[in-house]
C-alpha cells in the first residue's frame, strides 16, 4: 500500500478526497499503518481480532493475502490513535508481496508463536527485512504470541528480550487466547508513537 | 411466436428464444402449441430426424429402441473405442490403484446414473421404485464425493461392508479430510475419487486424501507412468483399470490425476482436472513454472500452505454446482429493477480503474461489469467465487489480495478487494494497480449506500429466502404468461394464478408432465439458470445424481467425435433426461422415468418459453465482459 497515514495521490482515483479520512491527523488524533508479520499460525489474525473486537476463535482461519481492520484507542492524554491494520498472510507465497503492505507502514509488529522455534527464526527473517526495506524510522514491536501455552513454550522470553533490545525493537509476550497483553501490545506502541509538531 | 421444439429447424424461430429479445411477445394460442406438438408427436425419433440426419447418438440410438432403457452396451462400446486411444495396453500398466476389491465380471449398471455398486441389470420399473423408497432413508446419509452414491436403499446394505467407514457426515464439513491416511490404508484405497497434484519430478503437491508427504512414493509412481509414455513420444490421456479411471492432465511441470470409480466420462474428469489447476493458477500464478526451471525438484507444497480447503470446496462443487462442467455462471433470481441498480453502481465505479467489479450471493452473480474489452471467463469466475467463499478470512474483514485470473492473464497477479456485506452477500473489485486499496474502499462505501438505499440488499435476501425457479410453477395452461411476471419470481406463485388441481397432482412429484428438473444455458450470455430441485430429487445424493446424469449427458452431447448433436432423449431406471442444444440455447431436463416422452417434449418448450418470459430476471443481460 502506498497509503499510509499521509495524504494518498493515487492517479486512479476518482476526484476530490480519494479517501478523506485519510487526512493528515491533528496532534490529538493521530492515524498510524501498523502492519503484522510473521510466520503462519502464529496468532496474528487472532491478536488482531482480539485487539480490534475482544474476540478469540480457536478454530484457524488462513488469512488470505491481508485483512484490514481498524480500532482507534484513546490514551491517558487524551489523543486518540487510530490504527488502520493490516493483518497479512504468513504462508510463504505471500512472503514476496509483503512490500505491498508494509511500505509505508509507520509500525511493524512481528508475531512468533513461544511454542515455536521456527516461527522464532521467522520473526528474525522479518526483522532483518525491514530493516533492509521498511520505513527507516519504522517502529519495530515483536511479539511472543501464546504466552498461555508455557508448557509448550520453546522460546524463552530471555531470547525474545535479547534479540529485540539487540535490534531496538520493543518487546512483549501476549495472549490471544486469553487477551493477556494485547491491549498493552497496541497501547505500548501508541505511546511510541512521534507526536506531530506542528498544530 | 412458435416455440415448439418441433419447430426447431428453422433459425428464425430459434432466434426467438434468444433470451436478448423482448421478453414482452405476446403469449402463444394455445391451439399454436398443440397444432406444433401434433407435428411433434409422429416422430419416433423425438427431433433428431428433423435435426441432424447424423445425429446418431446415445440419445438417438437409445431412442429408436422406444424406451432407452438400458443404454449399458451402447455406452461400453464408446468406452472401448476411447480406449484405443489410449496407449497400448496401458490397463496392464496401472497396479490397479486403488484397491481392485470390487468383483469383476458383474454387470454394473452403466447407464448415466450413479450406481457404483455390483449388481445385475434390473428392469426400469424396479430401480424406479427403489429410488422413490430411499429418497427419505437416503437424505440423512449426505456424504462427500464419491461416497454414497448408491442410492437405492437394498444395494446400501450390501455396499455397507466395502463402503467408507466414515459415512452419516450430516454436511459438508471443508478443509482436509483423512490427513493421516496415505496409500497403505484401506480407507484410503476405498475412496472413490482421488485428485492429485504432483510436479514433473513426482514431488506430491496435493492430495484430495491423505497427507501428501506420505503419498511420495504413489506420487512417483503416477509420475512414472506419465513419462513413459511421454519417453515414447506419445501422451496418456486415460488409463481403465478395472473399475477405475485414470486420467491424467499434463501442464508444463505440473502434472494433475484424478483416479476415480464414479462412471464419470473422460472429458468430466479431465475438465474437473483443468479447474482444479486453473484453482492453483488462481492462488500463484502461472510463474511458478519458473520455479521448476531453476529447481526441478522444488518442492511447491509450502507454496500452496493453508489452500487445502480451497481445493476441497472445489472438488465438492463439482457434485453439486453444474457451472463447474457448463462451463457458464449463474444468477441470483432478481427483479429487473434491483438489478439495474446494482449495475449502475457497479458500472460507475468501475469507471474509476476497477478491471472487474462482481456483486455476487454465494455463487450467483447479483450483478458484474467490466471495463472496456475486459472479458471474465465463467470458469475464471467459478474459480474466483470458490476462492473466495472456502476462505474464511474473507468474512472476517475486508480484505486486499492478490488473484490471477488463469483465463484471463495467467502470467499476472490481480489485486482483489473483497468485503461482505451479509453472511451471504460480497463484493469483488478487481484491479491491475497494486496500491489501489484505499481507492478500493472508498468505491465499496459508495457501493453500500447506494445497495442499502435502493434496497438491493434485502432484494437479495428475500430472493434467498424465495428461491428461484420452481418445476411446479412451469406454466401448463393458457393463461397469459407475462401476467406471470412479478417483481419476484417467487411471487407468481400465487395460488389465483395456478389451478389448484394441478398443484395437487403434482405433490410430491416434481411439476407437470414428471418435470423434476431442468437446466437452461444461454450460449450468448454464457449464463445458466436451473430450477429448484423438486421433491423426487430432495436429498444430496439425488441431486448429486442428478448432476452427474448431466454432467453425462453434457458430455455426450458435446462429443467431439460422433457430436455434437442437437438432441438427445434418455430413460433409465433413474430418469428421463432430455437434452435440446440449438445455436441460442442448451436445456436439460430430468423428467419422472415413466414419464411419457410426448408430454415431456411439450414441458420442455413450455419451460423455454417460460425462461424467455422471466429472462430478464433470471439473467443479467447486456453484461459486457462476456460479449468478446
Amino acid at each position: 500500500m502506498g497509503c499510509s497515514s499521509s495524504v494518498p495521490d493515487r492517479a486512479s482515483g476518482r476526484s476530490g478526497g480519494l479517501n478523506p479520512e485519510n487526512n493528515a491527523a491533528d496532534s490529538k488524533n493521530l492515524r498510524v499503518k501498523l502492519v503484522l508479520l510473521g510466520d503462519s499460525g502464529v496468532g496474528k489474525s487472532c491478536i488482531v481480532l482480539r485487539f480490534v473486537r475482544g474476540q478469540f476463535d480457536p478454530t484457524s482461519k488462513v488469512t488470505v493475502g491481508a485483512s484490514f481492520l481498524s480500532q482507534t484507542i484513546a490514551l491517558q492524554d487524551s489523543t486518540t490513535v487510530k490504527f488502520e491494520i493490516w493483518d497479512t498472510a504468513g504462508q510463504e507465497r505471500y512472503a514476496a508481496l509483503a512490500p505491498l503492505y508494509y511500505r509505508g507502514a509507520a509500525v511493524a509488529v512481528i508475531v512468533y508463536d513461544i511454542t515455536s522455534s521456527d516461527s522464532f527464526a521467522k520473526a528474525q527473517y522479518w526483522v532483518k527485512e525491514l530493516q533492509k526495506h521498511g520505513s527507516p524510522d519504522i517502529i519495530l514491536a515483536l511479539v511472543g504470541n501464546k504466552a498461555d501455552l508455557q508448557e509448550k513454550r520453546k522460546v524463552s522470553v530471555q531470547d525474545g528480550t535479547e534479540y529485540a533490545e539487540k535490534n531496538g525493537m520493543f518487546f512483549i509476550e501476549t495472549s490471544a487466547k486469553t487477551a493477556d497483553n494485547i491491549n498493552e501490545l497496541f497501547e505500548e506502541i501508541a505511546k511510541r508513537l512521534p507526536r506531530p509538531t506542528s498544530s | 411466436m412458435s416455440s415448439g421444439l418441433s419447430s426447431l429447424s428453422s433459425s428464425d424461430e430459434l432466434d426467438n428464444f434468444n433470451p436478448r429479445t423482448s421478453p414482452t411477445t405476446p403469449p402463444k394460442p394455445l391451439e399454436e402449441e398443440l397444432a406444433s406438438l401434433a407435428l411433434t408427436l409422429p416422430h419416433p425419433h423425438l427431433l433428431s430426424d428433423q435435426e441432424d440426419a447424423n445425429g446418431v447418438s446415445d440419445g438417438s440410438e437409445a431412442d429408436s429402441n422406444g424406451l432407452g432403457i438400458q443404454q449399458s452396451d451402447e455406452e461400453m462400446r464408446v468406452g472401448e473405442v476411447c480406449e484405443e486411444n489410449v496407449v497400448g495396453n496401458s490397463a496392464s500398466m496401472v497396479q490397479e490403484p486403488t484397491g481392485g476389491s470390487d468383483g469383476a465380471g458383474v454387470v454394473w449398471g452403466r447407464t448415466n446414473s450413479e450406481i457404483e455398486v455390483d449388481r445385475p441389470a434390473s428392469p426400469s420399473s424396479s430401480g424406479y421404485a427403489g429410488e422413490r423408497g430411499s429418497s427419505s432413508a437416503s437424505s440423512g446419509r449426505s456424504e462427500m464425493d464419491g461416497v454414497a452414491e448408491d442410492e437405492i436403499q437394498e444395494l446400501r446394505d450390501d455396499d455397507a461392508s466395502i463402503g467408507e467407514n466414515s459415512n452419516s457426515v450430516p454436511s459438508w464439513v471443508p478443509g482436509k479430510r483423512h490427513g493421516d491416511e496415505d496409500d497403505a490404508s484401506i480407507s484410503w484405497r476405498k475412496r472413490k475419487k482421488h485428485f492429485f497434484i504432483l510436479s514433473h519430478s513426482g514431488k506430491p503437491i496435493y492430495s484430495r486424501y491423505g497427507d501428501e508427504h506420505k503419498l511420495a512414493g504413489f506420487s512417483a509412481s503416477l509420475q512414472a507412468i506419465i513419462s513413459f509414455v511421454e519417453d515414447g513420444g506419445d501422451r496418456v490421456k486415460w488409463v481403465k483399470a478395472g473399475k477405475h479411471q485414470v486420467v491424467f492432465l499434463v501442464k508444463g511441470p505440473i502434472y494433475l490425476v484424478c483416479i476415480s470409480c464414479t462412471e464419470e466420462p473422460y472429458e468430466s474428469l479431465r475438465g474437473q482436472l483443468e479447474l482444479i489447476y486453473g484453482q492453483m493458477i488462481l492462488i500463484l500464478t502461472k510463474s511458478v513454472n519458473r520455479c521448476f526451471e531453476r529447481n526441478p525438484k522444488f518442492d511447491m507444497t509450502s507454496l500452496l500452505g493453508g489452500t487445502d480447503v480451497v481445493f476441497s470446496s472445489l472438488i465438492h462443487s463439482f457434485g453439486w454446482n453444474p457451472a463447474t462442467f457448463l462451463h457458464a455462471y449463474t444468477c441470483l433470481p432478481l427483479a429487473y429493477g434491483t438489478r439495474q441498480a446494482a449495475g449502475a453502481i457497479l458500472q460507475d465505479v468501475a469507471d474509476s480503474g476497477i478491471l472487474f467489479a462482481i456483486l455476487m450471493c454465494k455463487h450467483k452473480v447479483i450483478s458484474l461489469v467490466g471495463a472496456q474489452k475486459a472479458s471474465l471467463h465463467p470458469d475464471d469466475m467459478v474459480l474466483l467465487a470458490n476462492f473466495v467463499m472456502s476462505s474464511e478470512s474473507f468474512r472476517m474483514s475486508e480484505s486486499f489480495s492478490p488473484i490471477c485470473l488463469p483465463r484471463y492473464n495467467p502470467m499476472a497477479f490481480l489485486y482483489a478487494y473483497v468485503h461482505y456485506f451479509d453472511v451471504n452477500t460480497y463484493l469483488m473489485l478487481l484491479t491491475t494497480n497494486s496500491d489501489s486499496f484505499y481507492h478500493l474502499k472508498e468505491c465499496r462505501i459508495r457501493i453500500e449506500t447506494v445497495l442499502l438505499k435502493s434496497n438491493v440488499l434485502s432484494e437479495v435476501q428475500r430472493s434467498m429466502l424465495d428461491g428461484g425457479m420452481h418445476v411446479e410453477d412451469v406454466p401448463v395452461d393458457s393463461l397469459p404468461r407475462y401476467r406471470t411476471i412479478s417483481p419476484h419470481l417467487g411471487q407468481q406463485r400465487a395460488p389465483s394464478e395456478f389451478p389448484e388441481r394441478f398443484k395437487e397432482s403434482y405433490a410430491g412429484m416434481g411439476g407437470p408432465g414428471g418435470l423434476w428438473h431442468f437446466i437452461y444455458r444461454s450460449i450468448y450470455l454464457d449464463q445458466y439458470v436451473s430450477s429448484e430441485f423438486s421433491s423426487p430429487v430432495s436429498s444430496r445424493q439425488q441431486q448429486k445424481r442428478l448432476y452427474r446424469a448431466y454432467q453425462n449427458i453434457y458430455a455426450s452431447m458435446h462429443d467431439k467425435e460422433i457430436g455434437p448433436h442437437k438432441t438427445q432423449f434418455r430413460r433409465d431406471e433413474n430418469y428421463v433426461l432430455l437434452c435440446w442444444v440449438t445455436q441460442d440455447f442448451e436445456l436439460y431436463a430430468a423428467f419422472d422415468p415413466l414419464a411419457d416422452k410426448a408430454l415431456a417434449i411439450k414441458i420442455c418448450n413450455r419451460v423455454c418459453q417460460w425462461i424467455k418470459d422471466v429472462e430478464n430476471e433470471v439473467f443479467l443481460l447486456g453484461a459486457s465482459p462476456f460479449s468478446w
